[in-house]
């Protein structure tokens, strides 16, 4: 025991030291709480950090400022935990699961983020003094789990990154830095902040624009909506290939394996394609031709299963035929599909072999 | 229709003879069956001396195929003549697979 310390000192580290496996427990139990709750939520963040304060850090603070505490369930930041987001708005969402999560002890949490004055730039972080309630966790053999005070830190990454580095350079050598580099800090800060703010800005305007592509769709104005992979997914749900896989299915009562379709959009790009309009015209102008293509195909066999690729790939088939690409375009549609191949160039000339007489070819 | 199974490392080469048509994928439904275990790693499907592939064939490939997606491997098929690509090809199983 360190007699330099004040009994008073030494009294709350031992009960530091009683109660350091409950620190311990918490510092185990609360991340994997809240992420089930963030995942619950849809928020991906960076990083759940968690730490127990050091006997020797505690041991420091104590000797500073150990009468301001009358016992250790006083100290509010033994265990300590930082959620790290991405996003600048995600930090409120998070916020706000840790809310309906703990009780928030609202005289000692801060929010940084609004105490700096309007021109000047900083540190910005949230901080809520939390406490575990009977009703989230209940641990008859803790009881103090439910006692115990800890803190919650929110920021972002590039806040987390400014943090640090801030600490790392202006606190950790003990010597105070001439203010020209304390300035430049707050430049960084400033930045930063902007920085956080286009992030936020961009996801925003993307979550925007894909609402406004699935609306689009909805609607049937596919001829406005521009071909790439957001719109191309939001038109895969609606399943547009559907009517003619069942109806190749049916040519010998073939079950149907579900397969991704997302390698037809590379292929429909290099068809032409600008817009989903062009592949709901393929399917209107070219399925006729596609059943035929496969009837010829599986019609002398008693093959009775197909993958539902097989329905905007007999589309593209007849496509490129009627465009005149020939064996060429064939295989780079094969290429495309399959990976580049050299029997892709032998499969391009028995497919135009085996369609040049289909009836689709001689309107 | 035989098998013949070689193991390599993480790499299952599994030779296919003859004809797997519906009896044959039956016979050897358990040897594909126990090749599931191994499809953590890479599964060649050889098929240079497949002579003909059926419906029931193709749910066997299918079957290694999904085994693999599950467990982080791949099935590669391997040789396939002309035919047997043209099977693949009309049935829509061609992208399903990595052809070699």
């Amino acid at each position: 025991m360190n007699q330099n310390l004040s009994p008073h000192t030494q009294e709350l580290l031992e009960q530091y030291r009683k109660l350091l496996p409950v620190y311990e427990k918490m510092a185990d139990v609360i991340p994997e709480k809240l992420k089930e709750f963030f995942d619950e939520a849809g928020i991906i963040v960076a990083a759940v950090e968690h730490r127990v304060k050091a006997e020797k850090s505690l041991a420091g603070k104590l000797q500073l400022k150990g009468d301001k505490y009358k016992d250790i369930f006083d100290i509010t930041d033994l265990v300590g935990l930082r959620v790290i987001t991405f996003y600048i708005d995600d930090v409120d969402k998070v916020a706000s699961i840790v809310e309906r999560l703990f009780e928030i002890d609202w005289e000692n949490s801060i929010d940084k983020r609004k105490i700096h004055e309007i021109d000047s730039f900083g540190y910005l972080s949230l901080h809520y003094i939390c406490r575990v309630p009977e009703s989230s966790y209940n641990d008859p053999e803790h009881p103090e789990i439910n006692k115990i005070r800890f803190e919650v830190q929110m920021r972002t990454v590039l806040q987390h990154a400014w943090a640090n580095m801030n600490h790392d350079t202006g606190y950790k050598s003990g010597v105070e830095i001439p203010l020209i580099y304390k300035r430049n800090m707050s430049r960084l800060a400033g930045m930063l902040e902007l920085v956080d703010d286009e992030f936020s800005r961009i996801r925003q305007e993307i979550s925007d624009y894909r609402r406004n592509v699935q609306k689009l769709v909805a609607s049937g104005n596919l001829s406005e909506v521009q071909l790439d992979g957001d719109s191309f997914n939001s038109y895969m749900k609606i399943r547009p290939f559907d009517s003619l896989t069942r109806r190749i299915a049916s040519i010998n009562q073939a079950e149907i394996q579900e397969v991704d379709l997302s390698q037809f959009l590379g292929l429909f790009k290099a068809m032409g394609f600008k817009t989903l309009g062009d592949i709901a015209n393929l399917i209107k102008e070219y399925s006729d031709a596609a059943y035929q293509i496969a009837c010829f195909q599986m019609g002398i066999t008693d093959l009775d299963i197909i993958s539902s690729s097989v329905a905007p790939q007999n589309l593209c088939t007849a496509f490129i035929l009627k465009k005149g690409w020939g064996s060429g375009g064939l295989k780079s549609m094969l290429d495309a599909l399959n990976g580049p191949s050299e029997s892709n160039a032998f499969m391009a000339e028995y497919l135009l072999e085996q369609t040049k007489d289909l009836p689709f070819m001689n309107k | 229709m035989e098998v013949i199974i070689n193991k390599k490392g993480q790499e299952t080469v599994v030779g296919l003879v003859g004809r797997l048509d519906t009896p044959a994928s039956i016979e050897i439904a358990p040897q594909i069956e126990d090749l599931k275990e191994a499809t953590s790693g890479t599964v060649i499907l050889d098929c240079k001396d497949l002579e003909y592939i059926s419906s029931s064939g193709l749910r066997l490939f299918l079957g290694l195929r999904k085994a693999a997606a599950e467990k982080g491997g791949k099935i590669v098929v391997s040789n396939i003549s002309p035919e047997i690509r043209s099977v693949f090809m009309m049935t829509g199983f061609l992208n399903l697979f990595e052809i070699r």
